[in-house]
């Protein structure tokens, strides 16, 4: 766990940066794929392998970066890679065994994404019952289902990369096989009273996690915890979406829209780049005086 | 090794442009350019009555009457059922306006293929539609017992039910109902 410390200037401004980050990531990850299906359909496939190869190679990197800092950054990455290879390869299955649209227009590779709700609930019975995560959502859990037989694992923990990848993915993961759920007419429906739950839900929380958010003035903690944060509005955005309140700028490819999402998160990455460099330069000169 | 750090982000911008640049050279069309002729091809087709207009039909509780929309069309009930299981991969059929069944298939030659409803189908838009910024493509599943007029190859097919390779799709409203 990142440790809090109260709000400030600094905090803020951290936190702002990571949530436009991870925020135009998951924009121009959504926008890729549109355009890769639209003009070059051909690739998608290979694409899928390309980011899958990147994503491991990324995750696998970062055991070379000490910054834990560095390594939420290539984390956020190295999961997204992973995850558009998951996607893409429920794609190709849906494509080999010809699976169809739901009648609302759900694509196919996230009806499959819906049943693996099972193999969703066991990792995540394994990361409840494993004492050494320290998620604070599952630490939450852990102590209100009173789970925990000894005290709180502590330590530095060295490798926040592969930690931040995987919260990505389960972050990601979780919210698509919720709404999915959701939308499933022969179970609730994007009518039903769970979307308007998960709806106001997401809502509501977004805004506690971005309060928690400020309190940490560090990029590592913020990009990882900006991870959730982002996901959890997205669900409101997909939610409008489906209600046909909210054109995606990224699905309909609205390139004014598209054009500030993308400015903003060169802006974002110029800036965690540049703090996270000045870090560095900060910790060589430090190392040379002692 | 000081910059090893944007390796992954070069090779993934090199692997892009090398996949584009390779369907570039295999087609000279542009996206645009495609969309313009399959346009221009439809509108022609339309005028010169070489289009099937009909409505779609779902196959199962068609052929065994559970439903009959040759005669009146579906109930609210029987729309919802039909969707249903047109998502569950029951067979949709094109029942045109002259009583004809039309049975989507894939070109004429393909061995191995699979049902045309998993497909997305290139959508004809007006210059209407397209200031409203709808979709471009439409799956077959969504406009179950909806209106359509579709530009494809027809196929004498059997005993009176024709074989038809759709390559283009015109219909008003929405693609999703609600939308």
């Amino acid at each position: 766990m990142a440790t809090k410390k109260a709000i400030n200037l600094k905090g803020i401004f951290y936190s702002a940066i990571s949530l436009v980050w991870i925020f135009g990531l998951s924009a121009i990850g959504h926008i890729s794929m549109v355009l890769i299906e639209k003009y070059n359909p051909a690739i998608k496939f290979d694409f899928g392998w390309g980011c899958a190869i990147v994503g491991i190679l990324i995750i696998y990197m970062t055991r070379f970066v000490k910054s834990d800092s560095w390594q939420s950054f290539w984390g956020v990455l190295g999961g997204l890679g992973m995850w558009f290879a998951f996607e893409y390869s429920l794609m190709y299955g849906g494509d080999r065994m010809g699976v169809t649209y739901t009648f609302n227009g759900s694509y196919p590779e996230y009806r499959i994404m819906k049943w693996t709700f099972m193999l969703l609930l066991m990792v995540f019975t394994y990361l409840l019952f494993q004492e050494s995560v320290r998620c604070n959502f599952i630490y939450y859990l852990r102590r209100k289902l009173r789970l925990m037989r000894g005290v709180v694992a502590t330590g530095k923990i060295s490798n926040y990369g592969p930690r931040t990848a995987f919260q990505y993915i389960m972050v990601t993961w979780t919210f698509y096989v919720l709404l999915m759920i959701g939308y499933d007419e022969q179970l609730f429906g994007p009518q039903s009273w769970f979307i308007y739950t998960l709806f106001f839900a997401s809502f509501s929380v977004f805004f506690y996690l971005c309060y928690k958010l400020l309190s940490y003035d560090k990029f590592g903690a913020n990009l990882k915890y900006a991870i959730p944060t982002v996901t959890i509005l997205w669900n409101d955005v997909e939610i409008l979406a489906k209600w046909g309140m909210l054109k995606e700028p990224w699905v309909h490819i609205n390139w004014p829209i598209m054009s500030v999402i993308i400015a903003g998160f060169c802006v974002s990455t110029y800036l965690i780049v540049k703090d996270l460099r000045r870090k560095k330069a900060e910790m060589i000169e430090s190392k040379d005086v002692v | 090794m000081k910059h090893w750090k944007v390796l992954p982000v070069v090779l993934m911008i090199l692997f892009l442009a090398g996949s584009s640049q390779a369907e570039e050279k295999s087609s000279k069309e542009t996206h645009a350019e495609k969309v313009k002729a399959m346009e221009d091809t439809f509108w022609a087709a339309s005028k010169a009555g070489n289009t099937v207009k009909g409505i779609i039909v779902e196959g199962n509780s068609f052929f065994n009457g559970t439903t009959a929309p040759q005669d009146k069309p579906y109930t609210e009930e029987e729309l919802l059922a039909a969707k249903i299981s047109a998502e569950r991969n029951s067979k949709l059929f094109i029942l045109a306006e002259d009583g004809t069944l039309y049975y989507p298939t894939c070109k004429k030659g393909q061995s191995v293929s699979q049902s045309d409803q998993a497909h997305r189908i290139p959508r004809v838009l007006t210059e209407e539609q397209k200031k409203e910024g709808m979709f471009t493509w439409s799956n077959m599943v969504p406009l179950t017992g909806r209106k359509v007029e579709l530009y494809g190859e027809i196929y004498t097919g059997y005993a009176g039910v024709k074989g038809i390779h759709i390559k283009s799709i015109y219909y008003e409203g929405e693609y999703l109902v609600g939308e």
